[in-house]
């Protein structure tokens, strides 16, 4: 219980600190909002009366404690893009990007899980050679260029799937699922191409350890000293490094959704920093490494429920 | 001088020899292709495939493919490697005062690289690209930042475990200052794990430069790197894929090769690894 608390309270601390990094990095910015209300040819005197009204004349100190409660009561502002309040347009965005993240997260564990035992299980032979390639290749092509051959191939050749827009599942599930299903595929290709080569590397470590040939000693059948014994081994290493792409996923959605036109939160960030929307900017950086970070804690925490042998503390 | 054996496997010849035929294009084409080669325009021959004439075909103003990523080689090592060097700059020095020193100072300083980590990566490099406003020299600097939380806390890892070892300890009894023991005992042994790692971001920081240029956030005309191609071919995949696939084959082949050439290195340097992916 004191371990959770311990969590919490760090968390805290953790989100306090990515508020203030956020807010000082936006706040380098040439220009300030006021300016991008008004435009650049606006008259001085109406600029800085909003400048007035909008309190960048305070210090920043006293801006960031402002924008910070009001982040606490649930006023997040608006966006000067989309001129729409900014807390109800991240929860939608974040909806429509969750599930692409559980999509390619999906595809990618499905596949690279077997792959990577597959490997491992014939360690230097053509099987290994041929995964291990396969992964090596898929680690090193940029994302966004699986999308275009994605889009060459199922939209553009085939027609099977659209190659850009977003349904919302609530209206029509069939097509929002159709809709996800590339940029899905262009994030989980990568993704699987880095979880394979883990699961390899695991499970070469374990499958040379003494209670792998004493399960085999015993005359257990080879899927289950693998499956059973080897890969139960491997669940935790995987787990983890699972939990930290979804930092690198995040990343990657804002390139993937701009390529597929799928407007979630990597389409809203990329369009608030294409228009130095800032409250906009602020805010979307600020949920998206909070994200990350609680994925991150709950991955720890489920390390603890898949090992038992692992005490938090 | 003996080879290493992990230098003697197919990865690793492989890799070597990518990393060097890329490093020779992107020293020796900007010498001997003239500068203009690369943004000629034979309107004639707009999007055309590969031919005698432009063996990768051409773009949409009819310029040739082949010494457009020839060319385009510079731009995009030149920014990876700046990048990188950037995050050594910053990163040694933080990782190195936080794993020697302990207690406080490395609270404090790895909890704030903790924090940097929260960002991802590419997020981080395109808001600060956005914010400087994107061109070659901001693209670095964007890339830079973003990738330092990762080499601190990989150096300080293993300052760590460098400053805990028995000759350390011997020679802070003999009387060496703490700066001695750091640049003289400290650092020679963590360069390994810095080079290393330092080849694996090379090879980040080529798909970042490429995802960055790809959003138009990253290096812009008149100069051409591999990313700034891709986003090119975007509105004409349909008639002449080979526009996106000339750069994309670029990047994936020096990145595969950094990947490799980084593998094999590891191995070598590090008898812990040996044997592993």
């Amino acid at each position: 219980m004191s371990y959770i608390l311990n969590r919490v309270f760090s968390m805290m601390l953790t989100l306090f600190l990515i508020s203030a990094i956020t807010f000082a990095v936006t706040n380098i910015l040439p220009g300030d909002v006021a300016m991008m209300i008004m435009g650049t040819q606006s008259n001085p005197e109406a600029l800085a009366g909003l400048r007035e009204t909008l309190g960048l004349n305070d210090p920043l100190l006293v801006q960031y404690g402002r924008w910070i409660g009001g982040m606490l009561t649930g006023d997040w502002g608006s966006s000067l893009v989309f001129k729409e309040p900014i807390a109800p347009l991240l929860v939608q965005k974040m909806t429509a990007s969750g599930l692409l993240v559980l999509f390619s997260m999906a595809i990618a564990l499905t596949c690279a899980v077997p792959l990577g035992v597959w490997a491992a299980v014939h360690a230097n032979r053509w099987q290994d050679t041929a995964a291990s390639s396969t992964a090596m290749l898929g680690v090193s092509l940029p994302d966004f260029f699986w999308g275009i051959m994605l889009i060459l191939l199922f939209a553009r050749g085939l027609g099977w799937l659209p190659s850009s827009g977003f349904v919302d599942p609530a209206e029509d599930l069939g097509a929002a699922i159709r809709h996800a299903l590339l940029p899905s595929l262009a994030l989980g290709l990568g993704l699987m191409a880095h979880l394979t080569r883990m699961t390899r590397a695991t499970m070469t470590g374990i499958l040379k350890q003494e209670f792998i040939r004493v399960a085999r000693a015993k005359g257990l059948n080879e899927g289950t000293v693998v499956w059973r014994y080897g890969l139960a081994n491997a669940v935790g290493p995987v787990m983890t490094v699972a939990g930290l792409q979804v930092g690198y996923l995040f990343g990657s959605i804002i390139v993937i959704e701009s390529l597929f036109n799928y407007t979630g939160m990597g389409w809203l960030t990329y369009q608030a920093l294409l228009n130095r929307d800032i409250p906009l900017i602020q805010a979307s950086v600020f949920v998206i490494a909070a994200v990350v970070m609680l994925a991150n804690l709950i991955v720890d925490l489920l390390y603890a429920v898949v090992d038992p042998r692992i005490r938090l503390s | 001088m003996k080879v290493p054996p992990a230098f003697r496997s197919t990865k690793g010849i492989l890799g070597t020899a990518i990393v060097l035929i890329v490093l020779s294009i992107a020293i020796l084409a900007p010498i001997l292709i003239p500068a203009d080669w690369a943004t000629r325009m034979d309107m004639r021959a707009r999007l055309s495939p590969p031919t005698w004439a432009h063996p990768m075909g051409t773009d949409q103003l009819g310029r040739d493919l082949m010494f457009r990523v020839l060319l385009g080689a510079q731009t995009s090592i030149f920014i990876a490697a700046a990048a990188v060097l950037m995050s050594i700059v910053i990163g040694l020095p933080l990782g190195l005062i936080s794993g020697y020193m302990g207690r406080t100072t490395d609270n404090v300083l790895m909890r704030l690289v903790d924090t940097l980590l929260s960002f991802p990566a590419l997020l981080l490099a395109l808001t600060i690209s956005a914010i400087l406003g994107p061109n070659l020299q901001n693209t670095i600097i964007a890339i830079g930042i973003a990738f330092t939380p990762f080499l601190a806390r990989i150096i300080r890892g293993e300052a760590l475990r460098v400053a805990q070892m028995p000759y350390v300890e011997a020679a802070r009894t003999a009387g060496n200052s703490d700066l001695r023991l750091i640049t003289l005992h400290i650092l020679p042994n963590i360069m390994p794990a810095v080079i290393v790692q330092a080849t694996i971001s090379l090879a980040f920081a080529i798909l970042a430069e490429a995802g960055l240029s790809f959003l138009g956030l990253g290096t812009q005309p008149p100069d051409a790197s591999w990313g700034l191609m891709i986003q090119a071919s975007r509105d004409y995949l349909d008639r002449a894929p080979w526009t996106a696939l000339v750069p994309g084959a670029a990047v994936a082949l020096t990145v595969l090769g950094l990947n490799m050439f980084g593998d094999a290195l590891r191995d070598a340097l590090d008898p812990r690894t040996r044997g592993a992916a």
